[in-house]
């Protein structure tokens, strides 16, 4: 079986790589109080995007850069290749080299642990195409345009919108099935909202080892579950079913009326916890921003809401979503598929830069 | 622009698969926008693979293959047939304004959304609180549904408490209409300002008095 381990992509000195640059930029937990981006981060992201187009023949560059305002942008998705096609370079047609380097802009523009796990997404895409399909979402081969439904690390795209820079807008947009990546770097700051971590199969096991590329965000949503008391639970739990994401990918913009329980009616150690969940999603992002983003959210969290549908006990079906006045985090098991996990995550003011992009 | 030159449109902007590749089931997500005056509904409806030969079925009813305008516009009256709003307890007509339709094979895939817009006008609401009520029983036997509100964008219009049953086939949502801001606004600000002046001119009296009488 192909996987990350065992192709150029992942080499062990390429993991070296990834943890000494998480090390060096510092891995801490969300501070309390915003942080402010100083560009080092920006400084190495612009650097390992420059890098990796230094690989790229003329016409692989015209390929893989857009305009920043291009509709390129809003241009992802969860799909497989086959279902939808996207744009930018496929990391089946490139070299050893240029997959290497593409790696390490995303792996630079990312935290640790946020690569690990994008890592382990598409490993599992890996496992998918190797198992031919899932028991939910499709099977490897089904007839689609363009030569039927594909999985697999070679089914990853990476674009670039925008040139790389340490003080204009620009935007790097790195995914492929149950994965859309989409960080925007506007001078010292950046921004990974919309993104779509998703997995399927949600636990498997490579080189021996078990992985559950979204099983922090299933274990740590059940733990605050059950730390509610029953009034509380009145309010979080929902009386209805949600089995699907309600702003899943082609809903950019749009602002829900929140529901479930104020996070101002949590304890302090349940207001940590559901900081905490948020982190799994906001801490994909280099530890820079994503500490100033948390201080946002811990800043917000009076006028945050946790929802909660479905089973309470860790193993069941259940749906959740946090929304605050910046952030809307959804997690949704796929038709009634624990091994097939759709999540979104989503900044009303501020996805793709909006905030600090200057029209 | 007539309705079926507005589908065409509509079509062309907003044809995007849908976030999920669906297996038998029929997703039915609708989300409400109220105004004061209005309500607007956008429908999304994606078929599972198992079933999207089933809902092509109910679509391209002469069986060529493709979905002519006619049929797709057909299909949405029927669907919004399916749909009751009410708002204070009084039924609103719903009006299809655009609908698109995915590539046959997109459908086929499980991943092609048919997407509805419709408004109902509703009497202009007054100030004080409401209530709407949806409700979609469209081919409920194979279908799984969401309905969310979206945040008004009318800064008069608040919503407050939602109910749905479990299965999210229907929505009340009680909303309440603020008064006219910005008059209500000018009005206080003029009854303080009177106020404040009476007040004024009534201690201004009373220390002219008090020195008058100590002199």
């Amino acid at each position: 079986m192909k996987n990350f381990a065992s192709t150029p992509l992942l080499r062990p000195s390429f993991i070296l790589f990834a943890l000494v640059a998480s090390a060096a930029f510092g891995f801490q937990r969300p501070a309390s109080s915003p942080s402010v981006a100083n560009g080092t981060v920006t400084a190495k992201v612009v650097e390992s995007a420059n890098a990796f187009l230094a690989t790229l023949s003329a016409s692989e560059q015209t390929k893989c850069t857009f305009g920043f305002t291009s509709s390129q942008r809003t241009g992802w998705s969860n799909l497989p290749s086959g279902i939808f096609q996207r744009n930018g370079l496929r990391f089946g047609d490139m070299t050893a080299r240029q997959r290497d380097a593409a790696l390490r802009l995303v792996a630079s523009a990312l935290s640790r642990e946020g690569y690990q796990k994008v890592t382990d997404i598409m490993n599992g895409d890996e496992v998918l195409k190797n198992r031919g399909g899932g028991r939910t979402g499709g099977r490897q081969g089904a007839p689609g345009p363009g030569g039927g439904v594909r999985f697999g690390l070679d089914e990853y795209y990476i674009a670039l919108l925008g040139t790389p820079s340490a003080s204009t807008p620009w935007m790097i947009q790195f995914g492929g099935h149950h994965l859309a990546i989409n960080v925007t770097v506007v001078g010292a700051n950046s921004v990974m909202t919309p993104s779509l971590p998703a997995a399927q199969p949600a636990k498997y096991t490579l080189n021996g080892q078990t992985i559950r590329p979204l099983g922090r965000e299933n274990d740590k949503g059940f733990a605050l579950i059950g730390a509610l008391n029953a009034a509380q639970l009145k309010h979080a739990v929902l009386n209805y079913q949600v089995k699907d994401l309600v702003l899943g990918p082609g809903n950019d913009g749009k602002v829900i009326q929140p529901e479930g329980i104020l996070a101002s009616e949590l304890d302090a150690s349940q207001q940590a916890m559901l900081l905490d969940v948020a982190h799994e999603w906001v801490g994909i992002l280099n530890d820079e921003a994503a500490n100033a983003k948390m201080a946002e959210i811990k800043a917000n969290l009076p006028r945050t809401y946790f929802a909660w549908s479905g089973a309470t006990k860790n193993g069941g079906l259940a749906y959740y979503r946090i929304q605050g006045p910046t952030v809307v985090i959804e997690y949704a098991p796929q038709q009634g598929d624990l091994d097939h996990i759709h999540t979104i995550y989503r900044d009303p003011t501020n996805d793709y830069g909006a905030k600090l992009v200057k029209p | 622009m007539n309705l079926r030159r507005f589908i065409i449109l509509f079509a062309v902007l907003s044809a995007s698969p849908a976030g999920a590749h669906r297996l038998d089931e029929y997703l039915q997500a609708t989300r409400l926008s109220v105004d004061l005056e209005r309500v607007d509904l956008e429908i999304d409806l994606t078929p599972g693979i198992a079933i999207a030969s089933k809902v092509l079925g109910w679509i391209d009813t002469n069986r060529d293959g493709e979905i002519s305008s006619a049929e797709g516009e057909a299909y949405a009256r029927e669907m919004l047939r399916s749909v009751v709003l009410k708002v204070d307890g009084w039924p609103v007509p719903i009006q299809l304004v655009g609908a698109s339709f995915p590539e046959f094979r997109d459908m086929g895939l499980g991943v092609g959304t048919i997407r509805l817009r419709a408004i109902a006008k509703v009497p202009a609401a007054g100030s004080g609180r409401h209530q709407i009520s949806f409700l979609n029983t469209h081919q409920s036997g194979e279908s799984v549904y969401l309905v969310n509100a979206l945040v008004p964008e009318n800064p008069r219009v608040h919503l407050g408490e939602q109910r749905r049953d479990f299965a999210q086939h229907g929505l009340t949502l009680d909303y309440t209409v603020a008064s006219d801001a910005p008059s209500d606004r000018g009005f206080e600000l003029l009854a303080g300002l009177m106020f404040a002046g009476c007040w004024f001119l009534r201690q201004a009296h009373y220390v002219t008095r008090q020195r008058a009488d100590v002199k």
